[in-house]
């Protein structure tokens, strides 16, 4: 077990933005393989705690580690190279480009040839963009640009981007995020088939309560910025607290 | 043949010199070196979607690097022109430094503030570069003397940076520029080091700017200060936008079409700039995306009716 915690871990994280405090001392540790959830009401927090993972957020106090390594002040594109990969809830794609230049351009990135300034980028990476295009269901579109496909196709571009980076941890911001009943079913099984085929991590936040029970195998509570409950989903589920400040609450 | 057309463009070129006037072969000189500024310009804003108002500056450092290393230190021509080079890409290195920095408008006005300050430079430093006087009598080697040589010159050099331009663009390297151009933070949140890549092209677009400085300055005997001037660096931002800065031909075209009108312009009128304002305001409200970007939307949008219409019987 030892190992498994030596994964991500975030030690007494606290940011701030002015006066408010968004991040309220967080201490978490998210294990290799598992589908980990982060839930919460608007403005818990979620999101300036996905930043600071990322390193969209630079913390006021505490620390981020990845694999036992400290990365807390690393920029956000080396996080990237180190295996950290995220998804923007308001889905950031590349409009120009079509799918498959798309996800190229991610693997481009990910096997380091960015540099090169001569050969022909098409000719990189063929079997890999057709992989990644065919696992999320995208191959019959790959000549389409990014703006030109459906709400529910923008989201699965971004996660095939994201799986161009080769991450082994992916952190999904509200991954069904305006999607149709049939869509997000179809993007959590999706989600669920890549953490088991390609053995991801996944930290993902959400407002949909089935989709977090329904995939997340481990389920942190923010409220206010600080952590109230941590723990399987049952366990979740049962806490008062939680309860108390969100399940059980108007929603 | 999918490229027809850019064979039988390449081909009238090379047998220009035989139905043009000497007039019209310079023109025709500088319609070519002017492209290869263009196509520096196009790579930071059609490419990676930042506005230079400073290219011409490099353009200029280009062709006082030549021309004093010529006239002051009897240099041999070639390793000139390569100094000239040189020289523009270390300048671009040093501005591009603070500029990539910024994000457009930002970019645009200190990219312009640098040009003027290096044009200012070379403008009141009289004793090392002449001042406003310039520097005349650079000359090429003998056997590039006659214009119908050097126009040949120009051109192979002209073909070979485009190709190279070409190349670059279509790179892993290009796709990230523009990849950069598209969406910066998807970028960065893909392991870019958003600056390092932005400097880059910076460094390799002055250089461009440089060498098309450089090989003019020698056919045209002569080098002044108004070649770094905000007035020189709105050209290819002119010729870009007239042609389609989304498209790699359409600076070219631009340009071609920019220095040749305006040639032909000023024979019967002095009013050149207003005839040149009506030509891209009719542009800009006519064919947005420039010519050949107007162009290639319409081809797309037709092949996408045929195909759409194909799949409804």
């Amino acid at each position: 077990m030892s190992n498994l915690d030596l994964f991500l871990q975030t030690e007494k994280l606290v940011k701030d933005f002015g006066k408010l405090r968004a991040v309220n001392g967080v201490t978490l540790s998210i294990h290799q393989g598992d589908v980990h959830a982060i839930i919460g009401p608007n403005g818990a927090g979620k999101s300036t705690f996905f930043n600071l993972i990322t390193g969209y957020h630079v913390a006021n106090s505490g620390k981020v580690l990845f694999k036992g390594k400290e990365i807390t002040k690393v920029p956000s594109y080396k996080r990237c190279k180190l295996g950290i990969t995220r998804s923007f809830q308001i889905t950031s794609i590349f409009p120009k480009f079509n799918v498959y230049e798309s996800v190229l351009m991610a693997l481009l990135s990910h096997r380091k040839v960015t540099s090169n300034l001569i050969a022909p980028a098409k000719r990189f990476f063929k079997e890999e963009v057709w992989r990644i295009l065919e696992d999320v269901g995208l191959a019959d579109q790959a000549r389409h640009t990014g703006d030109s496909i459906s709400h529910g196709d923008k989201k699965r571009l971004e996660l095939a981007i994201t799986l161009g980076t080769e991450p082994q941890l992916l952190l999904l911001d509200e991954p069904t995020c305006g999607m149709s009943p049939e869509e997000t079913e179809n993007t959590m099984v999706l989600i669920k088939k890549l953490a088991e085929e390609r053995g991801l991590t996944i930290l993902f936040t959400e407002h949909d309560m089935g989709v977090v029970f329904g995939i997340a195998r481990r389920i942190s509570v923010l409220h206010q910025g600080s952590l109230i409950a941590d723990g399987k989903p049952e366990e979740v589920r049962a806490s008062e607290e939680v309860q108390k400040v969100y399940l059980g609450g108007t929603a | 043949m999918k490229r027809w057309w850019l064979i039988l463009c390449l081909l009238l070129l090379v047998i220009a010199p035989l139905f043009f006037t000497e007039f019209y072969l310079s023109i025709l000189c500088e319609a070519l070196v002017m492209t290869m500024l263009t196509l520096s310009f196009n790579l930071l804003f059609g490419f990676m979607g930042q506005l230079s108002f400073g290219q011409a500056a490099f353009y200029g450092l280009g062709g006082y690097t030549v021309a004093m290393l010529m006239t002051k230190v009897q240099f041999n021509f070639w390793l000139s022109l390569a100094a000239g080079v040189v020289m523009a890409g270390l300048i671009g290195l040093i501005v591009g430094f603070f500029c990539v920095r910024l994000r457009g408008i930002y970019f645009a006005i200190l990219t312009l503030a640098f040009g003027q300050l290096i044009f200012f430079v070379i403008f009141k430093w009289h004793n090392f570069t002449g001042g406003d006087d310039g520097i005349q009598g650079v000359f090429p080697p003998v056997y590039l003397k006659s214009p119908t040589t050097y126009y040949y010159f120009i051109l192979i050099i002209f073909i070979a940076s485009t190709f190279l331009m070409w190349r670059i663009l279509h790179s892993p390297f290009g796709q990230t520029l523009k990849a950069m151009r598209e969406n910066p933070e998807r970028t960065e949140f893909l392991g870019i080091n958003i600056a390092r890549y932005q400097l880059s092209a910076f460094v390799i677009a002055a250089a461009f700017a440089g060498l098309a400085g450089a090989i003019w300055v020698p056919f045209y005997r002569s080098v002044a200060p108004s070649y770094l001037t905000w007035i020189k660096s709105g050209e290819p931002v002119m010729a870009a936008i007239l042609g389609g800065p989304s498209t790699f031909f359409g600076p070219v075209l631009g340009m071609f079409i920019m220095t040749f009108f305006h040639a032909w312009v000023l024979g019967f009128t002095h009013f050149w700039p207003v005839v040149m304002g009506i030509l891209i305001l009719t542009i800009i409200f006519l064919l947005p995306g420039g010519i050949l970007g107007f162009a290639q939307e319409k081809l797309k949008q037709r092949r996408e009716r045929l195909a759409s219409s194909n799949e409804q019987p």
